[in-house]
């Protein structure tokens, strides 16, 4: 069985590239998609977490069902802002939804 | 042994998807990679013996959630399709810094704790009726709460994404 290091590492390495897509991209949509990986490399140290130091508990499981049901909530509402954007300005790129800034 | 083998062709599969969503020219083809990489986190819930789990990501990761992104990526579209799209901005080199940064204090962290607990220990099968009894009784409310939630998500997704009069 591989041990709980290699978990760790993988949700570390797709945390990164979550937080580079987030950084980096200029896409509403694609930044989205980041945010997904970065909540999947979380939920995955959970449910690691709780099968390797205490078995018996499962709320390492419990909390990725919510992490989950979170992030579909969160999906829902910022693809309709991004349509909402999209509509209003002809564009998604988050960089230019600037009208805010000053 | 078999087990190993096939993690590691998982956990690599897992992270190659992973990059190809972040690094890749084509938005279409980020969408696509990120259903594979998403199933790759589901594989391993498979690997952790939390099958439940595993059957969740599939069905609302896998399904729900990536056609809602392909969706919004094709009523979001900007000019002919011939056109390929800065999908990067200027600021990308600094977001790898960051992003390498923070992979090298994570990784350093995880190998550098000693974890307590028997390393050895192999994650045991959690059973559907305990994952069942945990989330309707031990942690009623906080169920209760996240339907609420998903209600106000949706009636809030619906009242912004709607054509308004005079649009």
């Amino acid at each position: 069985m591989v041990p709980l290091e290699n978990y760790l590492v993988l949700s570390a390495i797709l945390f990164s590239l979550g937080v580079y897509g987030v950084l980096a991209r200029r896409n509403a949509v694609l930044v989205l998609m980041s945010v997904e990986l970065m909540l999947n490399a979380v939920s995955l140290n959970f449910v690691a977490f709780a099968a390797y130091l205490d078995p018996a508990k499962i709320t390492g499981a419990i909390f990725a069902v919510f992490v989950i049901t979170v992030a579909a909530a969160e999906v829902g509402l910022a693809l309709a802002i991004v349509i909402r954007l999209f509509r209003n300005r002809g564009t998604s790129n988050v960089d230019e939804a600037a009208l805010l800034k000053w | 042994m078999a087990t190993e083998v096939l993690w590691w062709i998982f956990a690599a599969a897992t992270v190659l998807l992973s990059a190809g969503v972040v690094f890749s020219r084509s938005v279409i083809h980020s969408a696509i990679f990120l259903i594979g990489s998403l199933a790759g986190v589901g594989a391993m819930y498979v690997f952790l013996m939390v099958d439940f789990l595993a059957l969740v990501q599939f069905l609302i990761y896998g399904g729900a959630v990536t056609v809602l992104i392909l969706l919004a990526l094709m009523l979001t579209r900007t000019g002919a399709t011939g056109t390929p799209e800065a999908t990067s901005g200027s600021q990308a080199p600094f977001a790898l810094i960051a992003g390498g940064g923070l992979l090298a204090i994570l990784i350093g962290v995880a190998v550098a704790t000693k974890w307590p607990g028997d390393v050895d220990n192999r994650p045991s099968q959690i059973s559907l009726e305990a994952i069942s009894k945990a989330l309707f009784v031990d942690y009623g409310p906080p169920f209760i709460i996240a339907s609420v939630l998903l209600l106000v998500a949706l009636v809030g997704a619906i009242i912004l994404a709607r054509q308004e009069e005079g649009e």
